[in-house]
């Protein structure tokens, strides 16, 4: 791992002096506040579409917290995804196609240290990042419906994470082995996909990462939650992706 | 609730305006964009994306859709960048060299060879770009690696550099085989590639830093060599960031970030061929000035280049050596060559009684449909080629004398060497 902590100070400073930084934090922080908003004000607006003379009613439950949060997670799990895959595409292979990795490569950097920092300057910004949503997400949603279980919200943020890091490594495997960013963004869909897939599966959604979703959902409605499984077999997936794109583009020439 | 209402309808609202405005945004932005400076170079694709996908299109479009602009476009920061990084300054290069390599920590040029390439095949896809390559480069030397284009220059220094792996035979930089890829060889080494590319949101200086500090270098000793290296490379004192370097400073900033680590082996790949005249007299200036204090081994297309400051030249062609020769063999060679135009009848003939004579270096086809023959005695040449016409009863349309332009030399030496 020589050079890791230089290539990782690059990483960071990287990440603050282009656009990394407003993609993903964007993302979790307009989900942070538009969920307890959109929450609150839906009856309202319902309200209003129904009194339109269409000749209907609509009836929603009240707002509560709860609804509030499950809302954020509901956002987390899809467009904050979503919108990871596609940032990331390019996470390592840019570097290759823009040959500023034949500089940094020619150098005393090992390409597990080259993999690796890119990995974990990226999971740092998600988690402050993800931290930050979620606590005004809590701070809004008490303003505007009351307190929530916000503990279990924050529970169920980190099991986000978990989430989060297992499509990051996917990504970060995907870019080793693809060289176009828009290839390997369409793989990591499909790993989207397929987590979606099984997610739909009572044992697969309790024994694999697919699961993490609904656990972290399970935590916030207060139900019992079967989040172990799932958050070691993610833990471990995406230790054994990051491990494989370390190996990958070990063997890679540039 | 409605005690709240008017709070969360302002915060709705102020949501909804960040959304609509960075779609107003995203949207003039793409009028105003040329398809080619578009991601995808489809501006009806990040059209629907940015109406249709709310959010998600406009920050994508905004944060990836947009590519640069064509790099020939002019602007105030890059032309002023531009005249102050490539001011000449003749005087200070060796020193400011002799000052990188005088600090303690330089390697001093021995006996042994720094280089050694034996029978180094490299395929890629079916396509054999080195075929058995052999050579040697002793250390302390500057050598010069001449080849054209395709000939396997760069793939050679790319695996001397620790990039690539042969496919077959053995390269071993300063005794250790590259095939290791040991990161300590790679301290040794400091590589430039043909077109060097950097984060283009650094400044030169920051650039150097994080090149010293992949090194481990930190500190004062850092701080002391990034100074050092921008003096070398005539960036000192410009502090905008790379993205509005000219090419040429650019080439400057990848001379300065190989000799980073004051390496015992300096690879050059075409270093001087983004440069202008001063430009290139500059790195010419430093590489002699590095003579005996490293190890430099540098390709380039320019023979007047390798003549100015090499002392052993190999040249490469199709993967293999065609010619190992001193630098004062290459000036005899260029000195005494001169070339002839002939246009006769059946050039067949006349080229096969030309091979044999041994004032003949080369008999090629040229443009126009007759004759080049490169010839090492004019006078020879000027009596026996009318003379040799006439035996062979051909009739002679033409015979003219031509100027050898450096690049004729270097063609000539290759087929000569395959001769």
């Amino acid at each position: 791992m020589r050079g890791f902590g230089a290539f990782f100070t690059k990483e960071l400073r990287e990440t603050v002096h282009t656009w990394r930084i407003w993609v993903l934090p964007a993302f979790l922080l307009f989900s942070g506040l538009s969920s307890p908003v959109v929450t609150y004000l839906m009856p309202m607006m319902v309200d209003r579409l129904g009194g339109a003379g269409a000749g209907f009613t609509i009836q929603v439950a009240d707002p509560t917290a709860i609804a509030a949060y499950v809302e954020y997670l509901g956002n987390l799990g899809e467009l904050v995804m979503f919108a990871l895959v596609i940032a990331y595409g390019g996470i390592v292979n840019s570097e290759l196609r823009s040959g500023t990795a034949v500089l940094a490569l020619s150098k005393p950097l090992s390409r597990g240290a080259f993999v690796i920092a890119k990995w974990l300057s990226q999971l740092l910004v998600i988690v402050c990042s993800a931290f930050v949503a979620t606590g005004l997400c809590v701070a809004l949603t008490a303003v505007l419906l009351g307190a929530g279980p916000a503990t279990a919200l924050v529970a169920a943020t980190a099991l986000w994470i978990v989430y989060a890091a297992l499509l990051l490594s996917a990504m970060v495997l995907m870019s080793v082995i693809f060289s176009a960013p828009a290839a390997a963004a369409g793989a990591g869909i499909g790993v989207y996909a397929a987590l979606a897939v099984l997610a739909q599966f009572k044992i697969t959604s309790r024994g694999t990462p697919a699961g993490l979703m609904a656990a972290a959902l399970a935590l916030v409605n207060g139900e019992p939650s079967h989040w172990l499984l799932p958050l070691l077999t993610g833990l471990g997936l995406s230790a054994a992706c990051l491990a494989a794109a370390v190996w990958w583009f070990s063997r890679r020439e540039i | 609730m409605g005690a709240v209402a008017p709070l969360a309808i302002a915060l709705l609202t102020m949501l909804v305006a960040v959304e609509l405005g960075l779609v107003v945004y995203a949207l003039v932005d793409l009028s105003r964009r040329p398809a080619t400076a578009v991601a995808g170079g489809s501006r009806l694709l990040w059209l629907l994306l940015c109406v249709f996908v709310q959010m998600i299109g406009p920050i994508l479009y905004l944060a990836v859709g947009r590519t640069r602009a064509a790099p020939h476009t002019s602007g105030l920061g890059a032309a002023g960048a531009h005249g102050r990084g490539d001011t000449p300054r003749n005087g200070r290069i060796a020193l400011a060299a002799a000052t990188l390599y005088g600090a303690g920590d330089a390697p001093e040029a021995g006996q042994g060879e720094a280089v050694e390439l034996a029978a180094v095949r490299k395929v890629f896809a079916g396509t054999v770009a080195l075929d058995g390559l052999s050579l040697s480069v002793p250390e302390g030397s500057v050598f010069g690696f001449l080849g054209p284009n395709g000939a396997g220059k760069t793939t050679t220094l790319r695996i001397l550099a620790g990039l690539a792996r042969p496919s077959a035979g053995t390269a071993r930089v300063l005794g250790s085989d590259v095939s290791d890829g040991s990161a300590e060889l790679r301290s040794l080494v400091g590589y430039l590639p043909d077109v060097p590319a950097f984060y283009k949101w650094m400044t030169g200086a920051e650039y150097l830093r994080f090149a010293g500090s992949l090194f481990s270098l930190s500190g004062p000793a850092l701080q002391q060599r990034v100074h050092e290296l921008l003096e070398l490379s005539g960036l000192a004192g410009v502090d905008i960031r790379i993205g509005g370097y000219s090419r040429g400073m650019k080439q400057r900033l990848g001379v300065a970030q190989a000799l980073v680590n004051a390496p015992r082996l300096l690879l050059l790949d075409e270093p001087t061929s983004a440069l202008d005249p001063i430009g290139r007299r500059d790195i010419l200036d430093m590489i002699s000035a590095l003579r005996g204090r490293t190890t430099v081994l540098f390709s380039t297309h320019i023979l007047a280049d390798v003549e100015r400051v090499c002392d052993s030249v190999a040249i490469i062609d199709h993967g293999r050596v065609a010619a190992l020769a001193g630098i004062d063999e290459l000036r005899r060679r260029r000195g005494a060559l001169h070339r002839l135009s002939v246009d006769v009848d059946d050039h067949e003939a006349l080229a096969r009684v030309l091979r044999e004579a041994p004032w003949v270096r080369g008999v090629e086809p040229d443009e126009s449909g007759g004759l080049l023959v490169s010839v090492d005695d004019l006078e020879a040449a000027q009596r026996e080629i009318p003379a040799a016409v006439a035996r062979l009863g051909l009739a002679l349309r033409r015979l003219e004398g031509d100027e050898l332009s450096l690049e004729d030399v270097f063609v000539s030496l290759i087929t000569g060497a395959d001769r």
